[in-house]
């Protein structure tokens, strides 16, 4: 109930009624934000794909997490900001979207998941990169992270088209 | 004139099952747009690594070349699934998409893309590393740009609801 009685106040909110006037408002930042997640997707699944085996075989993984990751996050930060934005426009119906909630747990998985990566196995790197194999638990965390950004992607999706505006 | 005479065509396809049951599933829509956005998603981040190499942004010190080898699999699966979900989710409203500007500037958008990706790009990325870095940012810049301005105008399509 906390929750939603700071959704009910967003929705309240002089910057709320400006945004659900504005007719451009939606399709502007709806069209960053998808961009956003296409930026974060499109290139975590490239490191995905490394740590699987499955793409640019000859580049070490530090190399390619050098490289990509800070496309990641700024494409992160894109996101989040016009995110942040596009929820405080309808911050109740959204509250009540089933797809909605999932998309937020699913981004917080994704986030643990590279998270624990980072301060775990990632640590050890110089071990086994590139000399050996890329050990099974990061290959196992590039596979959860593909499994998340697809779902993400599929709940973003299901937040426009699914019932869920009307459960609530 | 080409337009006119694509109109049966197009009646055609919204016409089909296919066409018919995708048009009342929304659960069918947001699945085939999902596809659609991964397809794109593998496209893009994909090509967008190549471009950065070609920028002298790449992953360490390897050639655009070696990163297109390594990520040609990828390329293509990204714009194959675009190209299969595409048409599947045209037919659903495959009349509305026929009247809708949008719709016409991104075939034209992604005709152009294609092509220079698979010529011009192409040839600048697996030329001998000798070649003249002017070339290659200019290539990336316009692929990244040509691009872009296909899922931009992909999303135009959904914003704006065709005259008439």
């Amino acid at each position: 109930m906390f929750l939603l009685s700071i959704c009910q106040w967003l929705d309240s909110t002089r910057l709320n009624a400006a945004m659900r006037m504005s007719t451009w408002f939606f399709p502007v930042f709806d069209t960053i934000h998808t961009l956003g997640i296409v930026l974060v997707a499109g290139t975590i699944m490239l490191v995905d794909l490394r740590l699987l085996g499955l793409a640019l075989p000859s580049e070490p993984v530090t190399a390619v997490v050098q490289r990509i990751v800070p496309w990641t996050l700024r494409g992160f930060a894109l996101m989040f900001v016009t995110g942040a934005l596009l929820f405080s426009s309808e911050a109740v119906k959204l509250y009540h979207s089933p797809a909605f909630r999932i998309k937020l747990v699913l981004l917080a998985l994704a986030g643990l998941n590279a998270l624990i990566f980072h301060l775990t196995i990632y640590r050890g790197v110089a071990n086994w990169d590139p000399v050996a194999a890329v050990p099974v638990r990061a290959r196992l965390t590039g596979l959860l992270s593909l499994a998340f950004w697809i779902a993400i992607i599929a709940a973003g999706r299901a937040i426009a088209y699914g019932s869920g505006y009307d459960l609530g | 004139m080409m337009a006119i005479s694509l109109l049966p065509v197009f009646e055609w396809m919204e016409s089909t099952p296919v066409g018919q049951t995708i048009r009342h599933s929304a659960a069918l829509i947001a699945l085939l747009e999902s596809i659609h956005l991964i397809g794109l998603t593998l496209l893009l981040g994909t090509i967008l690594m190549v471009d950065l190499s070609l920028l002298g942004l790449g992953i360490g010190r390897s050639p655009a070349s070696r990163i297109a080898r390594e990520l040609r699999g990828w390329t293509a699966a990204g714009l194959v699934i675009m190209l299969v979900s595409g048409p599947v989710f045209l037919s659903s409203e495959a009349i509305r998409c026929y009247r809708s500007p949008a719709f016409w500037t991104k075939m034209a958008l992604l005709a152009i893309a294609v092509t220079f990706h698979f010529t011009i790009h192409k040839k600048v990325v697996f030329e001998e590393p000798a070649a003249p870095r002017q070339p290659a940012r200019w290539t990336a810049c316009l692929s990244l740009g040509l691009w872009t301005s296909v899922a931009l105008a992909g999303k135009a399509i959904a914003i704006f609801q065709p005259p008439g």
